[in-house]
């Protein structure tokens, strides 16, 4: 496994853009080249050179160490190999990205995953609001790929996502698959409350529910065909990264019946 | 009594003829579906009935049969299941059998679930039409690559996978002929004969439990039937006609073959050669034989002579 290591340096303040630093905009680039990429967001122009001590050689993995919430796009429109984060990732890590793999060992900030279109984003800790939502002038949010958080979740997760997975161990902050109109939120630690708001299509899954609105609609309990093959899926594909497989029977709730009303809450417990 | 009959012999095994003569089949496109329920009786059930009505695209549009029965592990819902393979002329002459097929035999099973069973490139659409049972209220969910079709049903939910893999390299026509001078041995031999067939994947012998009574030749003397009775191979016309069979035939049962692959065609006819001269001269098979329009018709030509056990 070739690549490169960034350990974060100390003492620079402020925020700091790093969607240049991933395996298919480095490849081919010198170790000159990558230390002067800028990646500060003021005039100061800060470069990677100077916030990192940068070794190794370009590959297909890149490995960030000691990186802080203040780190931006990590692993933005990643394309294929692997990012891991040995420490918190700030705001849009995963941002677009398509394919490959980006580990992030700490927390992540807001937007973790938005518009993502392919591959697996795993997080240690917890993330922050709109997680796999939709970027500002896109139409859609998440279009594919998964998410798995091991902690919490904030708030709208799965913002006008359309496909896709956001599995989370922990609970969703209020309100997450708002405007979703297809893909699945799985949080193995309940739904905040009002879940699902304007949601057209897709499905989230959770043990729990903290206050549903009165525009979803009880179905009852059933026994679904589809829980059999989202269960064999996730576990095919995560292994150890898939959640409990669903039980026999689950309660739907239909909704959001103030618009199209065919996604659903299935409640696990 | 006489066995002889105006082809040549390539071999004599256990005191069967082997005729040196081959079967001639022709290109055709082919899928597969894996079909599951609650259980196993209700997949058989399901399989049984949607590839009914299914043994030659002369008169029935689609040749399917049921290729073999799935362990729960090895299907999509963890649920019993059962492989069936639909053959066609054309791809365009297979999608709407399998629209009609799935619509009126799978959606309307009791527990019935309808995926994909042949990972190919080439791809049929499988959910359109069944999908649109649900008046609006069906919803699919896309899970990797494959998009699931979510039907509401009286019993629950009618889960279709969108699309269903497509061959265009399939083989439609293999065949055996097996002739003797019992007709109850003879309809034994050919039944183990069939039975070792169905333990080959990828192929189907769609005909009533996979054997055939009245092989056809070409034509007609009747305007407007496209196919007739095989006149060199009744028993009943042997002098009247310019028989294929020797003097002391008195019934013949072919197998006929369809693969996804020329291979699981040759492999089948292997062993259901093998199993007839295994078992058959007891039973009072005397020779075996392979149907053909003398080569000019079909593109795959089945040779017995290199088929031998």
């Amino acid at each position: 496994m070739s690549g490169l290591t960034f350990k974060l340096r100390d003492g620079l303040a402020g925020r700091f853009d790093l969607s240049g630093l991933v395996p298919h905009k480095l490849a081919g680039l010198d170790a000159r080249d990558i230390a002067q990429i800028v990646v500060g967001k003021t005039r100061d122009h800060v470069n990677a050179g100077d916030l990192f001590e940068i070794t190794g050689e370009a590959g297909d993995t890149i490995t960030f160490i000691g990186t802080t919430a203040a780190c931006d796009g990590l692993g933005s429109d990643l394309a294929s190999g692997t990012i891991i984060v040995e420490g918190n990732a700030g705001a849009y890590a995963g941002r677009s990205m398509k394919s490959g793999r980006l580990d992030i060992r700490g927390s992540a900030g807001d937007f973790l995953a938005a518009g993502l279109t392919g591959g697996l984003v795993t997080v240690k800790g917890s993330a922050g609001d709109f997680v796999g939502a939709v970027l500002t002038g896109a139409k859609n949010g998440m279009a594919g790929g998964t998410v798995v958080v091991e902690g919490n979740i904030g708030e709208r997760a799965g913002d006008r996502m359309r496909r896709g997975t956001i599995i989370t161990r922990g609970k969703t902050g209020a309100s997450a698959g708002s405007r979703m109109l297809g893909g699945t939120i799985w949080a193995e630690g309940g739904l905040g409350a009002a879940p699902g708001p304007l949601l057209r299509r897709g499905t989230l899954i959770a043990p729990s529910v903290e206050r549903m609105t009165d525009t979803f609609a009880d179905c009852g309990l059933h026994d679904l065909g589809i829980a059999a093959i989202m269960s064999n899926y996730f576990t095919e594909t995560l292994g150890p990264l898939a959640p409990k497989p669903l039980p026999k029977l689950v309660r739907r709730y239909a909704g959001d019946l103030a618009t199209a009303g065919k996604g659903e809450i299935l409640i696990i417990a | 009594m006489s066995t002889a009959s105006p082809t040549k012999t390539a071999a004599m095994i256990n005191g069967i003829a082997i005729d040196d003569t081959f079967a001639e089949a022709f290109g055709m496109s082919g899928t597969g579906l894996i079909i599951t329920a609650d259980t196993p009786k209700w997949a058989m059930i399901c399989a049984t009935v949607m590839t009914g009505f299914g043994t030659s695209v002369i008169g029935c549009g689609a040749e399917c049969g049921i290729d073999r029965v799935m362990a729960p592990s090895e299907t999509p819902d963890g649920r019993p299941g059962v492989r069936v393979l639909m053959f066609g002329f054309s791809p365009d002459s297979l999608g709407p059998q399998l629209k009609n097929r799935v619509g009126q035999c799978v959606l309307t099973s009791p527990g019935s679930a309808c995926f994909n069973g042949l990972e190919s490139p080439k791809k049929l659409a499988l959910s359109a039409g069944p999908r649109f049972f649900g008046d609006g209220w069906q919803t699919a969910k896309k899970l990797g690559k494959k998009r699931y079709w979510r039907v509401p049903v009286m019993d629950g939910e009618f889960i279709i996978e969108d699309k269903a893999g497509l061959t265009t390299d399939a083989v439609g026509g293999g065949n055996l002929l097996i002739i003797g001078r019992d007709r109850a041995g003879l309809l034994e031999t050919t039944e183990a004969a069939v039975d070792a067939i169905a333990k080959v994947p990828d192929v189907i012998t769609p005909f009533p439990g996979g054997i055939v009574r009245s092989g056809s030749k070409v034509g007609s003397k009747y305007k407007g039937a496209m196919a007739s009775t095989n006149d060199a191979f009744c028993p009943v016309l042997r002098g009247a006609v310019k028989s294929e069979l020797g003097q002391d035939t008195i019934a013949v049962l072919e197998i006929v073959i369809d693969g996804l692959t020329s291979a699981a065609v040759a492999q089948s006819m292997r062993v259901g050669l093998k199993a007839v001269v295994d078992v058959g001269a007891a039973k009072g098979v005397t020779r075996v034989s392979a149907g053909n329009y003398g080569g000019k018709l079909g593109a795959h030509h089945y040779h017995l002579k290199d088929l031998l056990p």
